[in-house]
């Protein structure tokens, strides 16, 4: 059976490899790009499967955007099947030093963005008695670093947001769960020098950074008919970090 | 039956008890079968309190729920939390609120 999946920070490095293995996964996956400021690598991943990939206008932070996000794919594909909620951004700095700009920023397009998402897409997936939402935490929720009192607030908030709807829509048929990834090897983590990264890789047990693919499996799993009993749940994809 | 500038024909035609029966009986059976109840439709009265522990002692999980079910089957729109409170007291409360039946 066809399926609409739309995932939100879609022109990043972990959107893209999620679209992708969603792609892989079946012919009958069709993807909806949520895309907002950046989108040259979303278009490129349309132009190669005009009829299975559709870039939808998405500020995540906006839950007027959302609806009408929504409502285009509901009136496409007159099902909304898989969210993913994958946009976000950190912007590091110490709590003494951090402004407020950064704190509501991170705030907004992580945790706000997520429970827009959730929100927009909870009673669409309830009539449907389907539907299976994932949301893209981190490691960050569980283990803060210094340096992310935002990020690591927001992600943690995710983690409760996710944690507490899953046993709203439980009973619906939907299933809400989040992934929790350490460091993945993408153009966001591509910020951090060599020597950063040579210490950010020392801190993982399998002494590698993570793919997008690693990532993006679990996802394609949550979304399956086999994942039909997993909900709540927060799933580390971090190597071995604990 | 309130006389307004968008009252139409329809209106003024009385509901048959019949209608009003099955309407009834479209309700039971669907709370039991989207709220996954573990009673059957003839064991809820027309009168049974949904929420409260002496009659079905529903939760608000099941509350959203219902709300949606009866969206979608019926077009009956509760968009406010007070709205549904006051819909969402039993059966008979529910049969009268939907857009045909009123």
């Amino acid at each position: 059976m066809s399926r609409s999946i739309l995932i939100t920070g879609a022109n990043g490095g972990l959107g893209l490899g999620i679209a992708r293995a969603f792609l892989q996964e079946s012919p009958d996956n069709h993807l909806w790009l949520g895309v907002r400021t950046h989108r040259d690598a979303a278009i490129e991943m349309q132009s190669q499967h005009p009829d299975r990939v559709h870039l939808v206008e998405l500020d995540v932070t906006s839950s007027l955007s959302w609806d009408l996000a929504v409502e285009t794919i509901v009136a496409t594909h007159k099902s909304m099947d898989v969210l993913i909620n994958n946009a976000g951004h950190h912007d590091d700095q110490l709590l003494a030093m951090m402004t407020d700009d950064s704190w509501h920023k991170v705030i907004d397009s992580n945790l706000t963005g997520t429970f827009n998402g959730c929100r927009a897409v909870a009673r669409t997936m309830m009539g449907q008695r389907r539907g299976r939402i994932i949301n893209i935490a981190s490691l960050s929720a569980l283990l803060s670093p210094p340096g992310q009192a935002n990020y690591a607030a927001a992600k943690a908030g995710v983690v409760g947001l996710t944690q507490s709807f899953a046993k709203e829509v439980a009973r619906a048929g939907v299933t809400v769960n989040a992934l929790c990834p350490g460091y993945i090897d993408t153009p966001a983590l591509s910020a951090m020098g060599p020597e950063q990264r040579q210490a950010a890789i020392a801190k993982v047990p399998m002494r590698r950074l993570g793919r997008p693919e690693d990532v993006a499996a679990a996802a394609v799993f949550l979304a399956s008919d086999g994942a039909g009993y997993i909900t709540g749940s927060v799933l580390k994809i971090d190597g071995g970090i604990f | 039956m309130a006389a307004s500038s968008e009252s139409t024909i329809a209106d003024s035609i009385p509901i048959s008890p019949l209608f009003m029966d099955d309407l009834r009986q479209q309700i039971k059976d669907l709370m039991v079968n989207e709220l996954m109840l573990q009673i059957t439709a003839d064991e809820i009265g027309n009168e049974t309190p949904i929420f409260s522990p002496e009659g079905l002692g529903l939760d608000s999980v099941d509350a959203l729920q219902l709300v949606v079910a009866l969206e979608k089957k019926f077009g009956l729109k509760l968009p406010d939390a007070e709205t549904a409170r006051n819909v969402l007291r039993c059966v008979d409360t529910i049969a009268a609120a939907i857009p045909s039946a009123a």
